[in-house]
């Protein structure tokens, strides 16, 4: 049976089709969402399909997830990222306890039991703690978000960076060049920041061992290795973390086939 | 609605005292009233509304005596007295539902309220400042639960230059003996001196009428609430978090008893209807803790899309024994000192155990106001001690009465998410 996950993010759309017995991902699709959420599931469902070679008509079921998980017509159903990116963890995962899951601009921990979802909490109305916040930070400092992983793992030193607010802490960046401080150091203190939001919002859901990091970010190195020293606490990277919501969705539309 | 809409179109328009007075004379008489009543769909939604507009509007056309109350004020004493109640933080509440908040709020942040002060306080505070409210005789707080109404209503005393009138009812931590007589003592002290302001000398027969009035309540009150431990779907008209007025500003009134025997006659009803059709509706069962938002919103929408029903809600339990009609001072002391929101925030996890009990509930929602230090300040412990009975608690960030400050699609995925937790226990 053929089912497929779309996610549809405030930065990207993701899309999943999965084949079952044995489970097999076809095909997967990363495409930036833009203004429109609907066109942007609908071209990534097509260009999805030619990736897979199958016909849509074939699918069985597909889900909605993600901010714009409403708006999808053609969707079967729409489930929360809550319980697509608990689905996607455990099936890279099965033992997972925790997900911290860092996308554009949303950030979640979720607990589980026996492979479902017991509790969450996600990020407050702002942007601190998420991709975007990473993101504003590498254009403040003109250096490419794809080097901040080496520049974190290879610097020693580090900088506070008080601000939780996108916008202020941009402002203390460069207030910070300004005192003659290295980009390498503000980096370092960049990714320490985002983590120590993320660790208190793992503390607060409580930490349970495995734990595995979905979303965009997890690519980072730098985020990983920082939430791991504050964590205290080995976290699994799924093969592709940034489609985990996505293949949790078409994990779940076997329930809606 | 279209009534409804024209009445909220023509506030917003002439946002002043004036109209409001002029408004509420004209719909409060009685064809009007009566042609405003039709459009609710139970009696029982009708005498709220009416009874709540009636309340209103004593307090804004009539030439009695106005007290200003904070929430935890025990309003049998105003209505002994022959004081007629305004509640600033209900209105505020109704000031969200007609859209207005962004104005009051607007005005109290421009005169230096704090933007962390609760927005039922800020934004009855911007009304005050706008002198949108009656002009009262009297005002009356308390430090029960509520920091913020303490300086906030100080605040109105001082603005409308009766400082004098105002009457702070300190409660103690303590909830024994000791206490109950300390703060009785302070009841008798504040009734003395304004019946002695009002030349009317204390009128033993009004307090007996009026605690007699609020225990016929708290009968009907118990007895809603004990239907409603059966109950698992409810009338469409029917939200439990609408009756912050009859919990608090009518209580000792006819009109609560009235509404309350009506309710309890629908309800039993309805409940009828259900045990006939058989088979109770499969949905999850909530606990609501705390407030709701007053603005529209789609929250409950999207729990019935969920297949979730709030069997309880938090602000209707029955928290205080009988009144004593022959000793007023010391049965609204045990009043207020029975509240759980008094004392030890043990109290209060003692009473939602209860609830949760009682109702046998799948979960509970905390919606945690901004800025209201009592509740959200809860959250934590409120969320383990329920773990501890197996229940999941969802606590809900958000502003009862700032649309601005809450936004729907985070507050929907939050529900959606807790929904689905819920189901997966199935």
């Amino acid at each position: 049976m053929l089912t497929c996950g779309i996610d549809v993010g405030s930065v990207s759309t993701e899309v999943v089709i999965l084949e079952s017995d044995p489970d097999k991902i076809l095909s997967y699709i990363i495409a930036p969402t833009g203004a429109s959420s609907k066109t942007a599931a609908g071209k990534a469902l097509v260009r999805a399909c030619e990736k897979a070679g199958i016909e849509k008509s074939l699918i069985k079921s597909i889900v909605a997830t993600g901010y714009g998980r409403v708006n999808i017509p053609f969707a079967d159903n729409n489930i929360t990222e809550i319980s697509c990116h608990a689905r996607g963890a455990i099936s890279c995962f099965p033992e997972t306890r925790t997900v911290i899951d860092i996308g554009g601009q949303d950030s979640k921990v979720i607990k589980l039991e026996n492979g479902s979802p017991v509790d969450f909490l996600m990020n407050d109305k702002c942007a601190a703690g998420t991709g975007r916040f990473l993101e504003v930070m590498a254009r403040a400092l003109e250096i490419d978000l794809e080097n901040f992983a080496d520049i974190f793992l290879n610097t020693k030193k580090t900088v506070e960076i008080t601000s939780t607010c996108t916008v202020f802490a941009e402002s203390e960046i460069v207030s910070l060049i300004g005192q003659g401080i290295e980009k390498n150091v503000i980096i370092k203190g960049l990714v320490y920041s985002i983590a120590n939001r993320i660790t208190s919002m793992v503390e607060r859901v409580g930490l349970e061992e495995p734990v595995c990091m979905t979303g965009g970010v997890a690519r980072n190195l730098g985020v990983v290795n920082a939430l791991e020293e504050k964590l205290s606490a080995k976290i699994n990277i799924p093969e592709e973390p940034q489609i985990t919501g996505a293949l949790g969705a078409a994990f779940l539309a076997r329930n809606h086939a | 609605m279209i009534i409804k809409e024209r009445l909220k179109t023509g506030i917003r328009k002439n946002l002043n005292q004036q109209y409001l007075k002029r408004l509420l004379g004209i719909i409060a008489m009685k064809p009007l009233l009566h042609a405003y009543g039709s459009t609710f769909s139970s009696i029982s939604d009708k005498y709220l509304n009416i009874f709540s507009i009636e309340s209103i509007r004593d307090a804004y056309c009539s030439d009695r005596t106005v007290g200003f109350g904070s929430l935890f004020i025990p309003y049998e004493f105003l209505y002994s007295l022959r004081i007629t109640p305004f509640l600033p933080e209900v209105m505020a509440g109704f000031t969200a539902g007609l859209g207005l908040a962004e104005q009051t709020l607007a005005k109290a942040s421009s005169n230096w309220y704090s933007q962390d002060l609760c927005t039922f306080h800020r934004s009855a505070s911007g009304a005050v400042e706008m002198d949108l409210f009656p002009k009262p005789s009297f005002i009356f707080s308390t430090n029960l639960a509520c920091d913020a109404a303490q300086k906030s209503f100080y605040i109105y005393a001082r603005k409308y230059g009766i400082e004098e009138n105002f009457h702070l009812i300190d409660v103690p931590y303590e909830k024994d003996e000791a206490s109950v007589s300390y703060l009785a003592g302070q009841f008798r002290e504040i009734a003395e001196k304004i019946s002695s302001k009002m030349g009317t000398g204390l009128d033993y027969a009004r307090f007996r009428e009026v605690i007699q009035l609020s225990n016929r309540f708290r009968e009907l009150a118990i007895e809603v609430n004990q239907v409603r431990r059966k109950l698992v779907d409810y009338p469409p008209y029917y939200n439990g978090l609408n009756f912050i007025l009859p919990f608090h500003g009518l209580t000792g009134t006819e009109n609560d008893v009235i509404l309350y025997q009506q309710m309890l006659l629908e309800l039993k009803n309805f409940l009828k209807e259900q045990e006939n059709k058989g088979d109770a509706p499969a949905r999850k069962k909530l606990l609501w803790l705390h407030l709701k938002p007053y603005y529209r919103n789609d929250i409950f929408d999207t729990l019935a899309e969920g297949n979730c029903s709030v069997v309880f809600e938090e602000i209707n339990h029955v928290y205080w024994p009988e009144m004593d009609p022959s000793s007023p001072f010391e049965s609204f002391a045990r009043k207020m000192l029975s509240n759980p929101l008094a004392g030890s925030i043990n109290h209060r996890l003692d009473a939602i155990r209860t609830m949760a009990r009682d109702y046998s509930i799948d979960g509970a929602i905390l919606f945690s106001h901004w800025g209201c230090r009592h509740s959200n300040g809860g959250a934590r412990i409120i969320k383990d001690s329920l773990k501890e009975m197996g229940i999941p608690v969802l606590v809900l960030d958000g502003d009862c009465v700032d649309a601005g400050n809450s936004s729907g699609g985070q507050i929907k995925t939050r529900l959606q998410g807790f929904m689905e937790i819920l189901n997966f226990r199935k």
